[in-house]
């Protein structure tokens, strides 16, 4: 028994020791040349263009939560697609009743303006 | 399959899903009052159908679904819980709150998401039905949208929910692990007393005490149903809590059965330590709000006992006690809410006079609060008898001697707000009540009090839903 919980100790112990060897080994091996260029924050590769701690618009979520939604639908859908000789009418009918539920709710932002870039 | 068996479930989708529909075609400068009711008609009327499935006992989708007597009792809670909530959360709705037609869908959609954890029979589809609440109830919190508090506590909520998920899905993972199944009575089959099994169930217990606020899990709670627009934190008391309570009497009488010696000490220790702390940091609070949170800590606690027990009276005991707690919750923020309206604070000063500008609802309050605290012959008297009764009957007497205790010295709090309520107004504003208001308000006097008077009808029920466990 008691051998048992060491092993779930061992575990515990590995995963905290891990990632500060990796780190730390990372932090005593690599060159120190510090440099203007490398404090820079990076984005793709490209200079940054006036100040880089700007507020983003809330609105980008709206979209990006849309789009995942969709995104979802699109997996089930194709899934549907290849068994859909096999599933019959019923299986139909039920994906027909999931995407109408999406349907609304997409309805529904785009009525209250949700999809409107103001 | 049977489709037949999850009829309920699927008339809350539609009613939410239309009234969505109907929230678009009503216009912008239009009042939305109607769709809280329509609403609230719904909902009752899937309550009055849902009488019809008792009796039944059967699964749908492999197994993974299961609807019998114990998933029904607990549907029929949250569905009589929303039916109230929607009821006198009208006029706060019209108040305080923009988008009103999204705010009673989202309810509609937490409902739904309690009516599967209710259902649940594995750990999947009950986290499935977890998280459609835990979502819904984060974008619910933060509602209020000009009131900072309410966006501060939506934001807390989040966070802490997302942690506690997460702590929750490490715990399944485990037990999946060592079990190699999902399904709860396969689970029981496998479980063995394991290191990795415990830390499993360790983790998964912790995960649900958040969402039962008991202590040491239990920081979020005042803070957001403090924040939360009224009817929400009526509705995380009432609705998220005995939602939490259905999984998990499921979850550490089916699957975890047999481990009981190993979690019955840590359980009763976190019972003991949610009453003792709830009870006692209640005495100091000034905000009504916050004091119903601390009260509703201890109040889990008590529940949260009935499960040592571990047999049919342990859990008729918290079936009991669930329901008298919804009927006295919904009857003291019925009435916070109308005096929310009235002066637009949460202070508890702010019931002072009550009693003269309107005695019905300092009568409601008064009883509702003394349900709470357990005094003859409210209801919770005879709640809190049964949970005794049935963990006594299994050696915890010192956590009864305790409860009772604890109980004793909650009497003293909330005896304090009903001296602020009999006390002189301080203003001479007509205090004007809405007729739908003052129907939770009396159904919630009536039910505490014939609860109390008359415990035979639901305790038969609550014993009838519990022997469908075992």
């Amino acid at each position: 028994m008691l051998q048992e919980f060491g092993n779930v100790g061992l575990l515990l112990i590995v995963a905290l020791v891990f990632p500060l060897l990796a780190l730390g080994t990372a932090f005593l091996l690599r060159p120190r040349d510090p440099g203007v260029e490398k404090s820079l924050p990076y984005e793709c590769g490209v200079d940054t263009v006036g100040t880089t701690w700007v507020q983003f618009r809330a609105s980008y979520f709206l979209y990006a939560l849309v789009f995942v939604a969709f995104d979802v639908e699109t997996v089930f859908l194709y899934l549907w697609a290849i068994k859909f000789q096999e599933l019959g009418t019923f299986a139909f009918v039920e994906m027909f009743i999931f995407l109408s539920i999406l349907l609304v709710g997409l309805g529904y932002a785009w009525k209250k303006g949700a999809l409107e870039w103001k | 399959m049977n489709i037949a068996l999850l009829t309920s479930e699927i008339a809350v989708l539609v009613l939410g899903l239309l009234i969505i529909i109907f929230d678009v075609l009503i216009p912008r400068q239009e009042t939305h009052r109607s769709l809280g009711y329509i609403a609230a008609c719904g909902v009752l009327a899937i309550l009055v159908h849902s009488m019809t499935q008792y009796g039944a006992a059967a699964t749908v989708y492999q197994g993974l679904f299961v609807v019998d007597n114990l998933a029904l009792f607990f549907k029929q809670l949250f569905l009589a819980a929303t039916f109230l909530t929607l009821l006198f959360s009208v006029e706060y709705v019209e108040k305080w709150i923009q988008n009103s037609g999204e705010f009673y869908a989202l309810l509609l959609f937490a409902l739904l998401g309690m009516m599967v954890m209710a259902s649940a029979n594995d750990l999947i589809t009950m986290f499935i039905g977890m998280e459609l609440m835990a979502i819904v109830f984060y974008a619910l919190v933060g509602f209020e949208l000009r009131s900072k508090k309410s966006s501060e506590a939506g934001m807390k909520y989040l966070m802490l929910g997302a942690a506690s998920s997460a702590i929750m899905l490490y715990g399944m993972s485990w037990v999946y692990g060592f079990t190699g199944s999902l399904v709860l009575s396969q689970i029981a089959v496998k479980a063995t007393a394991s290191p990795a099994m415990l830390l499993g169930m360790g983790l998964m217990l912790a995960g649900l005490c958040f969402k039962l606020s008991i202590v040491p899990f239990h920081m979020w709670a005042p803070d957001v149903y403090e924040g939360a627009p009224t009817p929400i934190t009526a509705m995380l008391a009432m609705g998220s809590k005995a939602a939490a309570f259905a999984v998990l009497i499921r979850v550490f009488l089916i699957a975890f059965s047999d481990l009981q010696e190993y979690w019955a000490t840590i359980v009763s220790l976190l019972a003991a330590a949610s009453m003792i702390v709830g009870i006692v940091v209640a005495i100091w609070q000034t905000n009504i709000k916050r004091m119903l949170a601390y009260s509703s800590i201890a109040q889990a606690g008590y529940i949260l006992s009935g499960l040592l027990a571990g047999n049919v009276a342990g859990v008729k005991g918290m079936l009991f006690y669930a329901v008298l707690y919804m009927f006295a919750t919904a009857g003291a923020f019925a009435v916070s809410t109308a005096v929310k309206n009235h002066n637009g604070s949460d202070e508890i000063e702010g019931f002072s006079g009550l009693a003269q500008k309107s005695p019905l609802l300092a009568v409601v309050m008064t009883i509702s609060l003394l349900s709470m605290a357990g005094l003859p012959p409210m209801a919770g008297f005879v709640g809190k008898l049964y949970l005794f009764t049935a963990i006594a009957d299994k050696g915890y007497l010192w956590l009864v001697i305790l409860g009772f205790v604890m109980s004793m010295i909650s009497v003293y709090y909330y005896m304090l707000v009903v001296k602020t309520m009999y006390s002189k107004a301080r203003d001479q504003q007509e205090f004007v009540v809405r007729g739908s208001l003052q129907v939770v308000a009396v159904i919630s006097l009536l039910a505490s009090l014939f609860i109390g008077i008359y415990p035979g009808p639901l305790a038969k029920l609550a014993n009838f839903a519990a022997q469908a466990l075992w």
